[in-house]
């Protein structure tokens, strides 16, 4: 009797879960480029190009950097990347700690629209 | 039905002692008949939340309550509750409140399997949990550690619905097994507060259930007793009490409390302990300490650089670059080889050092449980380091989590918090090793002056040199630079 309920919450969790979507973004194209390769512990340059869906620069942007370990409970790193040419944006992060990294971007641009994205930096060595 | 006997060999009345429950205030919340239920309900509904925010919350690891209260908070208090108190979150245990509701509907009607009434399949599970902790890197993935909570209610359910008493905590539950081993350490145990009032009793309740007249003919129970089987008056330490009170509850003469005790004190005697038995006939208990206490080192080695380095050459040398052979064969190498030979090789040395005619492997079975201080000092070091450095973490995770809902009524999330400097904690590290050392060494010597009393010196030696290579070892670990990754091909 107990039973139906629960496995109609427990299928109820996995669909919910299963519909989960990640950020698809909303026309905007980030490419990004993190240097040095590998990536190692200590400071990291960051250089992003912001593109809208026609692949023109979008200037004007504010960008911030948020670097997070893989691990919960870890110290957060940030940072902020400047505009050097329309489109063009370089900051640094210092990575204090090796293993995997995420790099988020918060982003706003120039129209007010506030995007995020991930980027994945795994396996930064130590020196 | 029960058979009770108190006369067997109860243990010595403790002198005035410290008791918990004779505490103002904390006393009489634990002595409330609904206590357990309160200490239940907040985390039980931490535990809905950690499952939500795993499921539909952030997917990255430090912005999520799952993965933040399981892999840094949860642990971090659970052992330094272990070390300054007791078992105090089998007591507050939210898979326990849904099981009791649901009992309400659905009555067991089996016993457990006598095959199984044992630790081997409770040990089992303890190494696959750490073993999935590693493979699919549940510390990074909320959605992971949602669906293993979930499981958790799943398997308890499962189990305790069909089988009678506490069947699950007592033979199944990994967690639980993990703290009744810590709980050895314990500065508090349920016990007897005077034996002749035991003595005296006739009823028995604190085992049989306290009954009463129902509606019908029969008798029903109005309180239950210890589910665990162990007999208060005959009760001896930690192992297999979960701090449920219920013993306390079913006392008719108010003769149960949580008293003081020296931690560890228990490993140094071996009498035969109601609902165990004697330990050093426990070749399953012995089990479970060689995993808690080898499983620490393990836990730990999988948090540093020479781990990839090692796990790289095994690839090589498998020809594999997938991850679940090679991590199958360092798990072997600590759980089963290194424990093998180390505690082998001890046994054999001391045995022949002392002279003495004792068999290899019941003695290595009495041993096994004096590496548990050091175990448990691994542990402490290790999730003591993520408590304390990340500390602070769960502020932004829960004003994020918060938010998410639409109500911003915690603020702006404060990334920045994180917890204490690596600086302070890492001394607290080495002194929680170092006290580890120090119980598993008293713990041994203990037993070498009991089994050879003629030579205790030459049976100690070879054990305490195993005590301080681990601890060496874990020393090391300590303070390797950490690597937390997840992508063994990276290595």
């Amino acid at each position: 009797m107990i039973l139906r309920p629960l496995l109609t919450l427990g299928a109820l969790l996995f669909l919910v879960g299963c519909h989960r979507t990640l950020d698809q973004g909303s026309g905007v194209t980030i490419e990004t480029d993190i240097l040095p390769r590998p990536v190692r512990t200590g400071p990291a340059s960051v250089s992003l190009k912001i593109m809208d869906d026609h692949k023109k620069p979008l200037a004007g942007a504010r960008v911030e950097l948020e670097g997070d370990m893989s691990h919960p409970g870890m110290a957060p790193v940030f940072g902020e990347a400047k505009e050097a040419a329309p489109g063009y944006y370089r900051g640094s992060l210092r990575f204090t700690m090796a293993g995997d990294w995420v790099v988020l971007l918060h982003l706003t641009l120039a129209d007010g629209r506030v995007l995020e994205r991930q980027v994945p930096v795994n396996g930064v060595g130590s020196h | 039905m029960v058979s009770v006997r108190t006369k067997m060999s109860s243990p010595p009345d403790k002198p005035e002692t410290f008791d918990l429950l004779r505490v103002p205030g904390i006393g009489n919340l634990l002595r409330w008949r609904h206590a357990r239920t309160l200490l239940q309900i907040p985390l039980l509904i931490g535990a809905v939340a950690m499952i939500a925010h795993g499921l539909l919350g952030p997917s990255l690891a430090p912005k999520n309550l799952a993965t933040t209260l399981s892999w840094v908070h949860f642990r971090g208090v659970l052992v330094l509750v272990l070390l300054l108190a007791g078992n105090f979150f089998c007591l507050a245990c939210p898979f326990m409140l849904v099981r009791q509701t649901v009992r309400r509907f659905l009555r067991p009607r089996l016993n457990w399997p006598r095959k199984l009434r044992n630790k081997w399949l409770s040990a089992g599970l303890f190494v696959a949990i750490l073993f999935a902790y590693e493979l699919f890197d549940l510390w990074a993935s909320p959605w992971w550690t949602a669906w293993l909570i979930v499981g958790y209610f799943a398997a308890i359910l499962a189990v305790d619905s069909i089988f009678k008493r506490a069947s699950f905590c007592k033979f199944v539950c990994p967690i639980g097994q993990f703290n009744f081993i810590a709980s050895l350490l314990s500065p508090l145990e349920v016990m007897v507060r005077n034996h002749d009032v035991c003595d005296g009793c006739r009823t028995k309740d604190c085992i049989r259930d306290r009954r009463a007249a129902g509606p019908g003919t029969g008798l029903v129970v109005i309180q239950r007793g210890c589910e665990l089987a162990l007999f208060q008056p005959l009760k001896i330490g930690n192992m297999d009490c979960t701090f449920c009170l219920d013993c306390v509850q079913a006392c008719p003469h108010d003769n149960v409390g949580i008293l003081g005790r020296l931690p560890a004190s228990e490993l140094t005697t071996d009498p035969r302990r109601s609902g165990i038995g004697f330990f050093s006939r426990r070749k399953d208990l012995a089990a479970v300490a060689i995993m808690f206490s080898f499983g620490a080192l393990l836990n730990a080695f999988g948090m540093v650089s020479p781990v990839y380095a090692l796990e790289a050459w095994i690839g090589r040398w498998l020809h594999t670059e997938r991850e679940a052979p090679v991590l199958g064969l360092i798990f072997g190498l600590f759980l089963i080889v290194l424990p093998a030979v180390l505690i082998g090789l001890a046994a054999w040395l001391a045995r022949a050092a002392a002279g003495t005619r004792q068999a290899l492997v019941p003695m290595t079975v009495r041993y096994a449980y004096g590496l548990v201080p050091l175990g448990f000092g691994t542990w402490l070091a290790h999730y003591g380091f993520h408590f304390l450095t990340g500390l602070y973490t769960i502020v932004p995770v829960t004003q994020s989590a918060v938010a998410s809902l639409g109500w911003p009524l915690l603020g702006e999330p404060r990334w920045r918090l994180t917890g204490l400097s690596i600086y302070v904690v890492q001394p607290l590290e080495l002194g929680f090793l170092i006290l580890g050392l120090a119980g598993s060494l008293l713990v041994v010597h203990s037993l070498s002056e009991e089994d050879s009393p003629a030579h205790p010196i030459r049976a100690f030696v070879p054990w305490a040199a195993v005590c301080v290579a681990l601890c060496a070892a874990a020393v090391w670990l300590m303070l390797q630079p950490m690597e937390m990754r997840g992508t063994f091909g990276a290595a």
